[in-house]
């Protein structure tokens, strides 16, 4: 019954709406029909033709009311009525064409920052992963006193896929790295971003592959066996040009022959924000990829390279899983106490891994989204109090229209439609800008990520963000509409109605319009405060420099596994590569290094007991940072050495093991102490000994903000390292070298590829300076946009109080009162609004500092400088802002303000 | 929508339907018929039956065609549909059990 009702009546709906003046037409000529009958029946009767006329139209009861009613019958009104309402303001709005194109300009500003910051943060945080039912996907860590987002080794993997419950599977995949790749075995091979992932990943993820097929699950089993390989979407599109018949070829992957099986889809990019595996290959092949030559990454239970995900079974919580996990590491750690002490496991979904602590970049978005807001505040306060004067300039009206019978709730609704066209035209253009500050970032795809790998920006314009953005733009024509609306249509009659423009006495009529003033003020000196902040801390970083010198440095890195050398070969090639760049012509000095300070790569992590040191009782060792080095790297690096010496020739294998550490590390485990000629022994108090045998100053090493780290140097001759850069200190032009180093690279192996060649300058700028400097460049144009908002809204405001208050002001000079009187009474109120508003805006300030400090800088405490530079100027601002309208008051003459109306 | 005091609320639907569900007729037609068959005792204003009309027809009962008169002038014939007519049944009935009921409470004599 109800549908076939709603079949027939949906079609009359929608003709009424859609053929609308024609069903009009039909209603008159029904109703003509009716009166011409009923006029001719009236002449039958012996009326005259007028008296039959009129007699008709009394009969109807008011004809245009009936048509009313019917019209009211088609049940569109609540459309028709919005399209009347959309009509009259759209011609209203056109008529305050300039108050229209700023407030649209102010709302777009406001939304359009928003949403591209918006896009930022969906990317980083909210963003769920390309897989079907991705929130039932978790991850699953080891957990020390170090580090609460440890990775697991293989064989802890394979245990907890063998011994839980509560899971769909269990994945693990190594981190993206660097693999040569060749089509042909004759090529020279290419650096490409592989992954290599456990034989039921794709399955797990529920990702079917685009072509061929995916992996099976025991690819993963047997060291050697399977060599074969997955190709990433876009890789098979630039790479194979979309070609089906890849499927079944070999290519090389650092020198071992592997067979394509598969095309993962479009829709998988892979699991990582930035990066884009090119291929996946089983975990059964980490002889090929492993970088960690010293650990048997099947066999070694702390050899933890795997990060473990996991689908929930359907029905089982967060917390079952979390508790099965509990139990099986307390197992690890009974039984390999050797690796597992004082280890435990945790369980995370997706968005407690994307808001990890010991991540910088969620954090940066997160400040941004705040910022953004800010202006967005101010920008709907600036617009509420336009329409707040602009709707009490049109008091009249809405008495007018209040008497003649029109609901308030119609009004309202009048005027919310106003300002929801307001709000729509401003999110649109709001949602250009916001599309340009994306284009923007993007446009920094080659600043900041300078690596071979495929690394992308991630931010974009997609579904997600543009709807957040048109239910802001709806929000905030709520909430700088609904104010003005609630306000102008709760109106006097009898005095509306009298005149213009007298306020009503009484206090609450400008309570409105300083909660606006106070918001405004103190939003802007937040969001300045802010902004200043960061630039500051920004500038402090980089200003607080590096600790070595950056200059005059060429980088060059070397894989010999990509042309299969063994460890020995390679060692050998380090060794002929370093005696022959020496003598080089250029070359002041060289030297070999496994990771560049602020490179793209992580540094490796040395487990330790420091010698004479009471462990906890419940640790086994101690984790710091290291880099492998050859006995050149200080030099070359300019990184003094505090005490004791550097590197040696004569630190060679044989020779007693030797370490150099930062002085950091030696106050961090002999305070007071000297720590040259102490020892540290690996892994545990029964491990290696190793000597100190210098400490080199305190420099940055993993970014520009980081707080001061242990760091340990390992000589490259006793600890030997496959994938190697040398850095070659030049003295002129480094890219100058390039040549020499190939040349002297051909002697030694005409097929070695060359990696990353480039001045380590430049490399420093894309990775450490130009990041930053995007930042504060967008902090920047958020505090310059909301304090230019601020002020135009304040002047706005104190200039509409100030006209309101014309005729008064001219009473006042007609009665004698000096125009400094006039100034002192106008500029008062101001002042006290814009006091309350740096009060409440300076608190929030010191809100914000605290956060941000608690989350990026090192930096603790306050810094004066940003206040004592903020406050005053902005307080000044405004009272300029003030004073403008305050002058121009007190110059009125009486005369014509009182007949000002 | 200005109640048409005179009837008991929702019988000037229940009127039209019926008076519908004998034939198709135009407004006109419909107000004449109104009174030739109730007199003068339902007085219905002119002005109150098209806009119940128009309710009726948004509501499915009935469906308007443009058709000629017998003296050739275009007018709005309504007619009832199927809808209309299982409508005209279920208030009939109600009616008939309202007026049953209420009819039966007056003769209730007093003592």
């Amino acid at each position: 019954m109800r549908m076939e009702h709603w079949r027939f009546t949906a079609r009359l709906r929608l003709r009424s709406i859609l053929r609308g003046r024609r069903v009009e037409q039909e209603l008159n000529e029904e109703l003509q029909f009716h009166l011409e009958h009923k006029i001719e029946e009236g002449i039958a009767n012996g009326l005259s033709t007028k008296e039959a006329r009129y007699a008709a139209m009394r009969a109807m009861d008011g004809l245009e009311q009936r048509k009313q009613e019917m019209r009211d019958m088609r049940r569109i009104h609540w459309l028709t009525d919005f399209l009347d309402d959309a009509r009259f303001a759209i011609r209203s709005l056109r008529r305050t064409s300039g108050l229209t194109a700023f407030v649209v300009i102010t709302l777009a500003l406001g939304i359009g920052m928003t949403s591209g910051t918006f896009s930022m943060v969906d990317a980083l945080i909210f963003r769920p992963y390309p897989v079907p039912r991705p929130s039932g996907v978790v991850t699953l860590v080891s957990t020390t006193h170090d580090s609460s987002f440890d990775d697991f080794s293989y064989r802890e993997y394979l245990d907890i896929r063998g011994k839980t419950k509560s899971y769909d599977g269990v994945i693990a995949n190594a981190a993206m790295e660097a693999v040569g790749f060749s089509a042909e075995p004759a090529a020279t091979p290419r650096i490409k971003g592989g992954m290599m992932v456990s034989g039921n990943y794709f399955h797990v993820l529920g990702v079917e592959p685009r072509l061929g097929r995916s992996f099976r699950e025991d690819e993963d089993r047997v060291p050697g066996r399977n060599a074969v390989v997955v190709l990433g979407p876009d890789f098979w599109k630039h790479e194979f040009a979309s070609d089906p018949g890849v499927i079944g070829k070999t290519i090389r992957l650092n020198g071992s022959d592997f067979t394509v099986i598969g095309v993962a889809p479009e829709t998988f990019p892979g699991m990582l924000i930035f990066g884009h595996p090119d291929f996946y290959m089983p975990l059964s092949m980490a002889r090929v990829f492993s970088t960690n030559r010293q650990k048997n990454f099947f066999e070694d239970r702390d050899d933890r390279e795997l990060t473990v995900r996991a689908r929930l079974q359907p029905g089982a919580t967060l917390q079952q899983g979390q508790n099965e996990l509990a139990v099986l590491a307390k197992t690890f750690e009974r039984e390999y106490p050797k690796f597992n002490r004082g280890r435990s496991a945790a369980v995370h979904t997706q968005f407690e891994m994307r808001t990890r602590g010991d991540d910088g970049n969620w954090k940066f978005g997160v400040i941004f989204a705040i910022l953004a807001l800010a202006v967005l505040l101010v920008a709907c306060t600036n617009v509420a109090g336009l329409l707040l004067s602009r709707a009490r300039a049109r008091r009249r009206e809405i008495a007018v229209r209040l008497a003649i019978g029109a609901g308030r709730f119609r009004l309202i609704r009048l005027l919310l439609t106003e300002s929801l066209i307001l709000a729509s035209l401003g999110g649109l253009a709001g949602i250009a800008i916001g599309y340009g500050v994306v284009l923007w970032f993007q446009s920094f795809q080659n600043v900041i990520f300078m690596t071979d790998l495929p690394f992308s920006i991630p931010f974009r314009m997609d579904t997600r963000v543009l709807l957040a953005s048109l239910a802001l733009s709806a929000l905030s024509a709520l909430l700088c509409g609904l104010a003005p609306a609630l306000q102008s249509t709760r109106v006097d009659l009898v005095n509306g109605l009298k005149s213009a423009d007298v306020d009503v006495p009484g206090r609450k009529r400008l309570w409105g319009r300083n909660v606006l003033v106070v918001a405004q003020v103190s939003a802007s000196l937040m969001l300045l405060t802010a902004s200043f902040l960061m630039v500051r801390g920004f500038q402090h970083d980089l200003r607080e420099g590096t600790g070595f010198a950056k200059d005059h440095l060429l980088m060059v890195s070397f894989d010999p596994r990509l042309v299969q050398y063994s460890a020995a070969q390679t060692q050998q090639f380090y060794k002929l590569l370093a005696e022959r760049v020496r003598v080089a012509p250029g070359v002041a000095s060289e030297s070999l290094t496994q990771n560049i300070p602020l490179g793209q790569d992580d540094f490796d992590g040395i487990a330790f007991v420091p010698e004479n040191f009471q462990m906890p009782r419940d640790r086994e060792n101690f984790n710091s940072t290291m880099d492998t080095v050859d006995e050149g790297y200080f030099e070359t690096m300019g990184i003094p050495i505090l005490r004791g010496r550097g590197f040696l020739a004569s630190d060679t294998a044989d020779a007693p093991r030797v370490a150099v550490v930062n002085e950091q590390f030696a106050k961090h485990y002999w305070p007071g102490a000297a720590a040259v000629g102490k020892h540290i022994r690996l892994e545990s108090s029964a491990g290696t000994p190793v000597e100190i045998v210098g400490i080199t100053e305190t420099i940055k090493y993993q970014s520009g903000f980081e707080r001061p780290m242990d760091f340990v140097y390992m000589p490259l001759a006793q600890h030997p390292i496959a994938r190697m850069t040398l850095m070659l200190r030049s003295s002129g032009d480094p890219l100058q070298l390039v040549q020499p180093v190939k040349d002297v690279v051909r002697t030694l192996d005409p097929n070695l590829p060359m990696l990353h060649t480039m001045a380590y300058e430049d490399y420093y700028q894309n990775q450490a300076v130009n990041g930053p400097r995007i930042a504060m460049k967008l902090v920047g144009s958020m505090g310059v946009v909301g304090l230019l908002l601020a002020i135009a809204g304040l002047y706005g405001l104190v200039a509409y109080n100030v006209s309101r208050r014309t005729r008064e002001i001219g009473i006042r000079i007609a009665l004698g009162a000096l125009s400094s009187d006039v100034l002192r009474l106008v500029m008062g109120k101001g002042l006290v609004l814009v006091g309350i508003g740096t009060v409440i805006g300076l608190a929030m300030g010191f809100g914000v500092e605290h956060l941000m400090n608690s989350m990026l800088f090192n930096a603790g405490g306050v810094d004066f400088v940003a206040y004592v530079i903020v406050v005053p100027s902005l307080f000044l601002v405004t009272l300029l802002a003030a004073y403008v309208p305050a002058r121009r008051a007190s110059r009125i003459a009486p005369t014509q303000a009182l007949r000002y109306e | 929508m200005s109640k048409p005091n005179d009837l008991v609320q929702g019988t000037l639907d229940l009127l039209l339907l019926k008076i519908l569900a004998l034939e198709p007729l135009h407004g006109w037609a419909i107000s004449l018929r109104l009174k030739s068959i109730s007199g003068d005792v339902l007085q219905v204003s002119e002005g109150s039956l098209y806009p119940a009309l128009h309710k009726l027809e948004q509501e499915g009962w009935i469906t308007a065609e443009w058709k000629q008169t017998e003296n050739n002038r275009r007018a709005k014939f309504y007619s009832l549909t199927r809808l209309g007519k299982r409508q005209l049944e279920s208030e009939a009935a109600n009616w008939q059990r309202l007026s049953s009921a209420i009819s039966q409470v007056i003769q209730l004599s007093e003592t």
